[in-house]
C-alpha cells in the first residue's frame, strides 16, 4: 500500500504533519514554477479531477468530500456559509406586555437568536428607510403566553410541573400571523421557529408576555442570528499509509482506531 | 369627535396598582388611603404600561465609560 512519492509530487500535493505544526500548506503548483509540469489551468483539466462525495446528509448536518480543489476554495466555501449566506430572522421585537422577570432588551435578544424556518429565497431584504415592513420583506410572529396557577394541584405539591400552568415559554410557543397575501403564498410551507423547545423565559402566575415579532431576511454579516450554520469546518482529507503488514492483535487495534496518523517518510517522531 | 365618547372623558378607567407584598391588583381611587386590601402593605407600584416598546433583538451597543 505504501507507494513512495518523489519528492516533487510530494511537495506539490501534500501538506505535511511535522510534530509541532503543519509543513508546505501554500499553493505552489502555479504555471512556470515547477519546469516539466503544465499547470495551465484548464476547465477539462478541472472537471476530469474534481469530485463532490457527500459523506453523510441528515436534517441537521452535512458533511461532504470535495476532492480536486485548493484549500482556499474550501475555505472561502466556509466563510461564505457562515457571513453571506442570506436567513431570515427575528429583527424586531414589539412588546406589549412583558411582566416577567426576563428584561425586555434581553428576551428581544434571546429571540432574534430563534432560527425560523421560512425560506429566505422568497422574501427580499427590506428597505432600510422602511419602518412598517410589507408582506414580501417581512414575516410576522406573535408570542402571547399568561401563567395561572394550576387549580388541580395536589395539595403539598412543590413541583412548578404541577403547580402552575404555562409556566415556561418555548419557541414553540411562537405564532406566526400572515400578513397579506402570505397565508396562500405560504398555505403550506408551515412558518415559525424550526424548534420547539427553546426555553425562552420562566413565567409564575400573573406574570404574561404580549409580543410582536417582526422577522427580516439578513447575512451573517450583519449580525450573527442571520448565519444559517450552527458552524461550517472543513479539513484535509488525511493520508494514512501503512509502512508495513499488520497482523494479529495489532491489526484489530488498529481497526478500533479512528484517528491513527502514521506519518509519513522522514518526519517520524 | 370628542361626541363619540362618554361625557366624561375616557380617564375614569379605574387606576389598579399592585401591592408590594402579596402582589393582588388593589383598585385605589383619588383621596383613597394607600393600603392593601388583602395584607394592609402600604407600599403600591404601578402596572406597567400599556404603550407598545419596540426592541431591537440585537445586542445593546456597549457604552464605554
Amino acid at each position: 500500500m505504501a507507494a513512495p512519492m518523489s519528492n516533487v509530487d510530494e511537495i506539490r500535493d501534500r501538506v505535511i504533519l511535522g510534530e509541532f505544526g503543519v509543513k508546505n500548506v501554500h499553493t505552489t503548483d502555479y504555471p512556470g514554477n515547477y519546469p516539466g509540469y503544465d499547470d495551465t489551468w484548464d476547465l477539462e483539466k478541472f472537471k476530469k479531477n474534481f469530485r463532490i462525495d457527500i459523506v453523510h446528509s441528515d436534517e441537521n448536518m452535512l458533511e461532504f468530500d470535495m476532492i480536486g480543489i485548493d484549500a482556499a476554495i474550501a475555505n472561502a466555501f466556509r466563510r461564505i456559509l457562515l457571513a453571506e449566506v442570506p436567513t431570515m430572522a427575528i429583527e424586531k421585537a414589539f412588546i406589549y406586555n412583558n411582566t416577567s422577570i426576563i428584561q425586555d432588551e434581553i428576551l428581544a435578544h434571546r429571540l432574534g437568536l430563534v432560527p425560523i424556518k421560512a425560506d429566505p429565497r422568497l422574501f427580499e431584504y427590506r428597505n432600510p428607510e422602511d419602518q412598517e415592513g410589507t408582506e414580501i420583506d417581512t414575516i410576522q410572529l406573535q408570542l402571547k403566553v399568561k401563567c395561572t396557577r394550576n387549580p388541580r394541584a395536589p395539595k403539598d405539591s412543590s413541583d412548578p410541573k404541577e403547580l402552575y400552568l404555562n409556566h415556561m415559554v418555548y419557541s414553540g410557543d411562537i405564532k406566526w400571523l400572515p400578513i397579506g397575501n402570505q397565508a396562500d403564498v405560504f398555505a403550506d410551507a408551515k412558518i415559525g421557529p424550526v424548534h420547539g423547545d427553546i426555553l425562552l423565559a420562566q413565567l409564575r402566575p400573573g406574570q404574561e408576555l404580549d409580543i410582536v415579532m417582526h422577522c427580516v431576511k439578513g447575512i451573517g454579516k450583519d449580525h450573527a442570528k442571520f448565519s444559517p450554520v450552527a458552524t461550517a469546518s472543513y479539513r484535509l482529507l488525511p493520508e494514512i499509509t501503512l509502512l508495513q503488514t499488520i497482523e494479529g492483535e495489532q491489526a484489530e487495534i488498529l481497526v478500533t482506531f479512528d484517528y491513527l496518523i502514521l506519518i509519513w517518510g522522514h518526519e517520524h517522531v | 369627535m370628542d361626541s363619540q365618547k362618554d361625557i366624561q372623558p375616557v380617564k375614569q378607567q379605574p387606576m389598579i396598582y399592585i401591592c408590594g407584598e402579596c402582589h393582588t391588583e388593589n383598585e385605589i381611587k383619588a383621596r383613597d388611603p394607600i393600603r392593601c386590601r388583602e395584607c394592609g402593605y402600604r407600599i403600591m407600584y404601578k402596572k406597567r404600561t400599556k404603550r407598545c416598546i419596540l426592541s431591537p433583538s440585537r445586542c445593546v451597543k456597549n457604552r464605554s465609560v
